[in-house]
């Protein structure tokens, strides 16, 4: 299959850097497949899983969060808030992260303007969990 | 009097002696800060630069549409994101950038958000106007407090408190050399380094606005990632040239001073001579 450039960066630092034949990606809109010779596109990322397919083959998956999938003439960038491969991720922590977010959440009423920020931290903590188990 | 000269020389090389360790230690803690300063510097840096890249190719392919956080309003009031150090004793670093924020603000009424306890004490002190004074410390800084920085910016720009944010912080060239930067964070400014390239037929989605719109957090916190590891890395740069000087200089004083002693030793010790042959001639 024919790969294409493929940068994964986070503001701390460049997660990926080389050749991949396929990335999957969840947008704001749903998840999009990227393939190589892909047209000049554009989206901001949810919260949800990805996977990456090198050039050889080898599928990762990683739990992404937030940022924006950019493809301009064949080079493409995923600029992501969090990007963490499946075997960096703490599930202990995200489970923490988890009950906690969920006991907020219950003692917050729906309109409160904090609420989607919590439920986001929810939806966060649930994409590692799945990720990484 | 040859004696209590001596004395107070002595006094004078101890109290130098321990200035220079001082100065010495702060150095070897500074070099040894530099390196993971900057590593950290450099990794934050293609973030900075492909959103950068990213967010002016948006710009500019919403032509003729109304661009949010771009359009340019009527200036009735800056906000300036000023980034210094935690402490002193960093030669110029602090007050270069104090000076830069002087020398641009000039003329329009601004408010300001420090970073770093030396900025916070300044413009407290200037009496400024503060968005907060939470952020006293640069070293360690994580990304997460940037998004919540960058998301107090762009609250107080939908509710109109101030029409452009400037952000000035030290860019760091060199090992000797730092200088300040001031760059312009909000309205986006279009013009790219590609700015006359015709504009690329992106497909977005949603659309280039949204896009934009839901981006930007991300855009301005990692711009501020990068400039505050920037800015720390010439920090500790500046730090450990200061002390190096001051070392040198502490060195070259305490041979002077021993010079100093020894010619105060001589001179008592013919004084004393002469004393003594002077008694012996009688």
């Amino acid at each position: 299959m024919a790969a294409f450039h493929l940068q994964i960066v986070t503001p701390d630092r460049m997660v990926f850097d080389g050749l991949a034949e396929k990335i999957i990606l969840r947008t704001v809109n749903g998840d999009v497949c990227i393939l190589a010779r892909h047209i000049d596109y554009a989206a901001p990322l949810g919260i949800g899983e990805a996977r990456v397919t090198d050039e050889n083959g080898n599928t990762r998956a990683a739990a992404c969060n937030g940022g924006l999938l950019s493809v301009s003439g064949g080079n493409v960038r995923v600029l992501a808030t969090t990007f963490e491969w499946r075997e960096d991720i703490d599930v202990a922590r995200a489970e923490r992260a988890q009950q906690h977010a969920e006991e907020q959440l219950r003692a917050l009423q729906h309109d409160d303007r904090n609420y989607a920020i919590v439920e986001a931290k929810l939806k966060r903590a649930l994409t590692r969990i799945h990720v990484g188990r | 009097m040859a004696g209590a000269s001596m004395k107070d020389i002595k006094l004078r090389i101890k109290s130098v002696e321990s200035t220079m360790q001082i100065t010495k230690a702060m150095q070897l803690v500074a070099t040894s800060k530099l390196r993971r300063a900057k590593e950290r510097m450099e990794s934050s840096k293609p973030y900075a630069a492909i959103s950068h890249e990213a967010m002016a190719a948006a710009v500019r392919s919403c032509q003729g549409e109304d661009i949010p956080f771009a359009a340019v309003r009527p200036v009735k009031r800056r906000c300036y994101v000023i980034i210094a150090g935690e402490r002193g004793l960093a030669g110029g670093y602090n007050n270069n950038v104090f000076k830069g924020v002087a020398a641009h603000s000039e003329g329009t009424p601004w408010c300001a958000l420090p970073i770093g306890r030396k900025a916070i004490e300044k413009y407290h002190r200037l009496g400024v106007e503060l968005l907060s004074d939470e952020f006293v410390k640069v070293e360690g800084l994580s990304v997460s407090l940037c998004y919540r920085i960058a998301r107090r910016l762009i609250d107080g720009y939908e509710k109109e408190e101030y029409d452009e944010i400037f952000l000035c912080y030290t860019s760091f060239r060199s090992m000797m050399a730092q200088e300040v930067a001031i760059e312009q964070l909000l309205p986006i400014q279009p013009a790219g380094h590609e700015a006359d390239e015709k504009p690329v037929d992106t497909v977005y989605e949603p659309d280039p606005a949204e896009t934009l719109r839901r981006v930007l957090p991300d855009f301005l916190a990692g711009r501020l990632y990068s400039a505050l590891c920037d800015s720390f890395a010439s920090e500790v740069a500046a730090r450990r040239n200061a002390m190096d000087s001051a070392t040198k200089n502490a060195g070259t004083m305490i041979s002077d001073l021993h010079l100093k002693f020894n010619r105060a030793r001589q001179g008592a010790i013919t004084q004393e001579i002469t004393e003594i042959v002077a008694g012996a001639e009688q």
